[in-house]
């Protein structure tokens, strides 16, 4: 069993389910944070948007993508999570960029928008780390 | 080829029905925490109302005016209030959340300085319409004696208003009771007492009132 493979297809299924959980929650009435301040206002800040879509939905797609490829990897198709490569860099810059408009713009915290930085970042170390190791290995 | 589609279609089905039972859990936790009780504390303040006193509904809103979302649901209250002339009756309670809004408490100031001259309201709307700029500034005090001149207040007045220990206990009150009644959001909305929690579209409260209405016997459709 390759560990990386399993890992990107549990950190990416987690991810599916925190996007998911805030692109259903968002339309859903104001959102409680339990551990940060602020959930409220990022998520219904003009940042939380993009072409009047949320930018959760986004995240889930790229959550989607991310655990279709680790899966394929794992039944034999390992040349699939070569084209992650490029995703996963963008989506870690997004991340970055997301964070800082909270601590330096909004001055609010989303905790389930961090968490998910947090996995983004985790993709990226395992898909960076060695891109052709991954789909070589898996 | 088959065998990892089936995977991945399980996996998406089962994310999906776990975020949406976590978004139905969250629900009755978060109105056990916001309890209705709220409504009725004692260390409640009164509030600011607009609408009839003797309407059916009392739709009570703990806000923070430095909030992005306060200022986003701002409109659609409005709406309601316009809809429903002789049955909804708004109360407005200041939850300003200092940690992350400095000049949240300095806003509930301003308005509550305001309405000492008989014009709560009408700084209440120009503090949200308005919040993109004074949420910015340094000296956002300067904004609200702008928007006081602006409603033809007595700016000297209103300087001493803002720096008023009784209107600080005011809207402390507020803040207390919000902190009893564990509230975690602003805004939070409550109707009749029981906790609500309507999307960020009329349709959404016009459902909600409604219903209420329905429940009371009262039901007429909203124009």
């Amino acid at each position: 069993m390759n560990v990386r493979g399993i890992a990107l297809a549990l950190l990416s299924f987690t991810g599916m389910i925190d996007s998911l959980y805030l692109s259903l929650k968002r339309d859903a009435g104001p959102i409680p944070c339990h551990i940060t301040k602020g959930c409220n206002d990022v998520l219904t800040s003009a940042y939380s948007e993009l072409a009047g879509i949320p930018i959760s939905w986004f995240g889930f797609l790229f959550y989607i993508a991310v655990f279709s490829c680790a899966i394929f990897a794992l039944f034999g198709s390992i040349g699939l999570l070569r084209w992650l490569l490029w995703p996963v860099v963008a989506a870690f810059v997004i991340s970055i960029g997301l964070v800082g408009i909270q601590a330096f713009v909004l001055n609010a915290y989303c905790e389930y928008c961090l968490g998910s930085a947090v996995i983004v970042t985790a993709i990226f170390v395992l898909v960076i780390r060695s891109p052709k190791t991954v789909a070589n290995t898996v | 080829m088959a065998k990892p589609i089936l995977v991945i279609a399980i996996a998406v089905a089962l994310a999906g029905g776990t975020a949406y039972y976590l978004t139905r859990s969250a629900e009755p936790e978060a109105t056990a925490s916001s309890n209705g009780s709220v409504a009725g504390k004692s260390s409640i303040g009164p509030g600011h109302t607009r609408g009839p006193a003797d309407a059916p509904l009392t739709l009570l809103e703990f806000g923070d005016y430095q909030c992005p979302s306060c200022r986003a649901y701002h409109p659609i209250v409005a709406e309601v209030l316009k809809r429903y002339p002789d049955k909804v009756r708004l109360e407005f309670h200041h939850y300003p959340l200092i940690q992350i809004h400095a000049h949240a408490m300095t806003a509930s100031m301003a308005v509550e300085a305001a309405g000492e001259q008989g014009k709560y309201w009408e700084m209440n709307d120009l503090v949200f319409e308005l919040q993109p700029e004074w949420s910015q500034s340094q000296n956002p005090e300067t904004e609200f004696l702008a928007m006081a001149s602006r409603l033809g207040l007595d700016q000297n007045k209103f300087m001493q208003s803002m720096r008023s220990l009784e209107l600080q206990d005011r809207v402390l009150k507020d803040v207390v009771a919000a902190r009893e009644g564990n509230i975690e959001a602003v805004p939070t909305f409550f109707l009749n007492g029981k906790p609500i929690q309507p999307r960020l579209s009329i349709d959404d409260f016009v459902r909600i009132i409604e219903t209420e209405l329905q429940a009371q016997g009262a039901g007429e459709p909203a124009k």
